[in-house]
């Protein structure tokens, strides 16, 4: 009997007729066909930091959409599920309990904010079974230092952000730098990465430091902070929204970025909406950021193109992480297609060992992740502000 | 650790050479916080309810100031003159947040009149979740660009040490002539006089013959339509509006009536432009990290010492 089936399922799938998963009971191969596959994408889609997230989002749903034109995970097609956490924990936790009870969730996109993840990765990890993820963007070293298996990103981390920043300020010859931060979790450990970094490596760099608050948008005392120690370079390691009125105060001030000040941020400030939204004033200034920019990779060519066709001609609109998100989306739904099912069902469990184990080939070249849940071959970018209002990349920076 | 090495001079010469313009500064913060206090001071007068929904008042008047910004400044209608667009965005704003005032006010507000304390403030609450929800989903969840470049000079007024843009110094002008206006409207008409008896009893003064409704109306309107300037301000100065503008000020100039003696109208512009300073002076020469630790530390101080505020005399006395 047993014997028969096993040449039954051998002669159907050499006949290209594989039966399907809901057929009978005890069978089930690798290549049976999954009843339902659902991943989420997570992160703050619509809100004060749209201008990141929403281009992600269309990133992620391009690739889920791609996928599935070609037969999804052995024909059937994926759901994305949006998770829209607006960079809230509490919000982030609500969304997150639906996937944590529903099996068939088999995986998170983002979380995008560093915070968030620091705050929700223990319930994801807590889940039975654990629940993972692949962020585009969390870049705070605690995110994948914590020792959650479930954790994993394709950005580079702040400890190489930071001194990454810190090394083009040096190489820059700044000689007094206040260091700004908008008290998040990823904001504050960027700014004090790249402090740290100066304090050790050119003692002679005078540091001044502030703190923002977010949704702040009066800046006149950090301002007159600025001038009054006579800064030559300002770093902001913020997540977007309250740059464009701070460098506009700064340029009604007398401080006009590129002329008597320099402006770095980090990730969160390579924002094309900036531009626009400063009236101009962020003109000239530069902004690391933990993935490169599609546009200017060759292997990404073809995605670019896609999502052009998709969303338009202006990629201003995908925000810095479009293509990470399609990166991070791309590995996931290959780490679920090499899966094995069983009796219709792919367990996290087994997606989680094919993300540790496995690489991935993505349109920034082939990725594996280390034993941290961290991308071994991520690198730091420098972009700059331009007045045709698109950050242009500079450089990379580190990687 | 950095920040002496950043100072060239000993702790009193720096002092001396940025108190002014932190000064200046704090004023112009604390012009806003004044304006928006009003309303929570005059509501409080009048019906003894905080009305949380204010700071959203605010930020929808920013909103529909934006609004008409944006229409004429990138519609390519372009033929206004800057002033008519400024003038246009003032009447919109007060207009439209006089109208949502009132329009609360009946709604959210008089059916819970003579309910207990907690329903109207819990109420209130409410309402300022729905205007922000509303505001987020319907019109922009992202911040708005207000192009104040093409509406007001850029200029930066000097004077010694001290520089300060025109649209800051405009701001604290205005706030301040809408401040006389209001106190001269309160303690020199025959309405003003209407609105305290209203604050001392309101029974007593429904016995006067005094149309209470017509009153708490009024009172709304003026309010609202005060945060409603406060937002066109807020707008021109920062060039940005988002819907969730109105929850920091809007603590903040609570805190500051609070401070200035909940209900009474020159304290919350007192407390407002106290508040405004300690702020700019705390973070100026402290640390802007703990930038609002100083003004929560002076309302505990204020209200340690003077439980009824600075300006709070005994509760009837109250307009």
């Amino acid at each position: 009997m047993r014997g028969f089936r096993l040449f039954a399922v051998f002669a159907l799938s050499a006949l290209g007729v594989v039966a399907c998963g809901g057929g009978g009971g005890g069978g089930g191969g690798t290549t049976s066909k999954p009843d339902k596959v659902q991943i989420a994408a997570e992160g703050p889609f619509t809100g004060d930091e749209a201008s990141i997230g929403a281009g992600a989002l269309q990133g992620a749903q391009l690739a889920v959409k791609q996928f599935n034109a070609k037969g999804g995970v052995h024909g059937t097609p994926v759901t994305l599920l949006t998770w829209d956490d607006q960079h809230s924990p509490q919000t982030a936790t609500t969304l997150q309990a639906q996937g944590i009870s529903d099996p068939t969730v088999l995986g998170v996109i983002g979380p995008m904010n560093s915070g968030v993840v620091l705050a929700t990765a223990q319930g994801l990890q807590g889940a039975s079974p654990p629940l993972p993820f692949v962020s585009e963007s969390a870049s705070n070293t605690k995110v994948t230092d914590s020792g959650w298996t479930v954790a994993h990103r394709v950005n580079a981390r702040d400890d190489s952000q930071g001194p990454a920043g810190a090394k083009f300020m040096i190489e820059q010859g700044v000689k007094k730098v206040e260091i700004m931060d908008a008290k998040s979790d990823y904001s504050t450990a960027l700014a004090d990465q790249t402090a740290q970094y100066l304090q050790k490596n050119a003692t002679n760099v005078a540091i001044h430091r502030d703190s923002a608050q977010h949704g702040q948008t009066d800046f006149a005392t950090i301002v007159q902070n600025i001038k009054s120690f006579g800064a030559d370079w300002v770093y902001f390691g913020d997540e977007g929204p309250e740059v464009a009125p701070f460098v506009q105060q700064l340029k009604q001030a007398g401080l006009t970025i590129g002329q008597n000040i320099q402006f770095l941020g980090g990730d969160g400030t390579d924002d094309a909406s900036i531009i626009k939204n400063s009236q101009g004033a962020y003109v000239g200034a530069y902004a690391t950021n933990i993935t490169a920019d599609p546009a200017s990779v060759s292997t990404a060519a073809s995605f670019v193109t896609a999502f052009k066709q998709e969303y338009g001609a202006d990629l201003c609109k995908g925000g810095p992480f479009y293509g990470s998100a399609y990166e991070a989306t791309q590995i996931l739904l290959d780490a679920i297609n090499k899966a094995p099912v069983n009796n219709g069902k792919i367990s996290r469990a087994d997606v989680i060992t094919q993300l540790a184990n496995n690489t991935f080939d993505t349109i920034f070249g082939q990725v594996k992740f280390n034993s941290k849940g961290d991308v071994t071959t991520g690198g730091v970018y420098l972009y700059q502000a331009k007045a045709d209002g698109t950050m242009a990349t500079v450089k990379q920076v580190s990687g | 650790m950095g920040a002496a090495a950043g100072r060239p001079h000993t702790p009193m010469a720096y002092f001396l050479q940025n108190f002014p313009q932190q000064l200046v500064n704090g004023l112009e913060t604390g012009s806003l916080y004044a304006l928006v206090a009003l309303g929570y001071t005059l509501v409080y007068g009048i019906l003894e309810m905080l009305n949380f929904a204010h700071g959203d008042v605010y930020m929808v008047g920013g909103f529909l100031a934006a609004g008409v910004a944006v229409l004429f400044v990138h519609s390519g209608v372009a033929a206004f003159p800057a002033g008519l667009v400024v003038a246009l965005m003032v009447v919109a704003a007060m207009a439209g947040t006089g109208l949502l005032g009132l329009g609360i006010e009946r709604l959210a507000y008089r059916p819970l009149r003579n309910a207990s304390r907690l329903a109207p403030l819990i109420t209130a609450i409410g309402v300022s979740l729905l205007l922000e929800s509303v505001v987020q989903v319907r019109v922009s969840p992202a911040p708005v660009l207000v192009p104040s470049n093409a509406l007001v000079p850029q200029v930066v007024i000097h004077a010694g040490s001290v520089g300060t843009p025109l649209m800051a110094v405009v701001l604290v002008v205005v706030s301040v002539l809408l401040m006389i206006a209001l106190d001269l409207f309160i303690f020199r008409t025959q309405f003003g006089a209407a609105m305290r008896a209203t604050a001392q009893d309101r029974e007593a003064a429904s016995f006067m013959g005094i149309d209470i409704d017509r009153v708490i109306m009024v009172t709304f309107l003026i309010g609202s339509a005060l945060a409603g300037m406060g937002g066109v301000l807020f707008g021109l100065r920062f060039a940005t509006v988002d819907f969730f503008m109105g929850f920091l000020i809007g603590i903040k100039a609570f805190t500051a009536a609070v401070i200035g003696g909940i209900g009474n109208i020159r304290g919350a512009m007192v407390g407002g432009f106290l508040l405004g300073v300690l702020e700019s002076l705390g973070g100026g020469f402290v640390s802007t990290e703990f930038q609002d630790v100083f003004a929560f530390l002076a309302l505990i101080l204020v209200l340690l010492v003077r439980p009824q505020g600075l300006f709070g005399e005994k509760p009837l006395e109250r307009a």
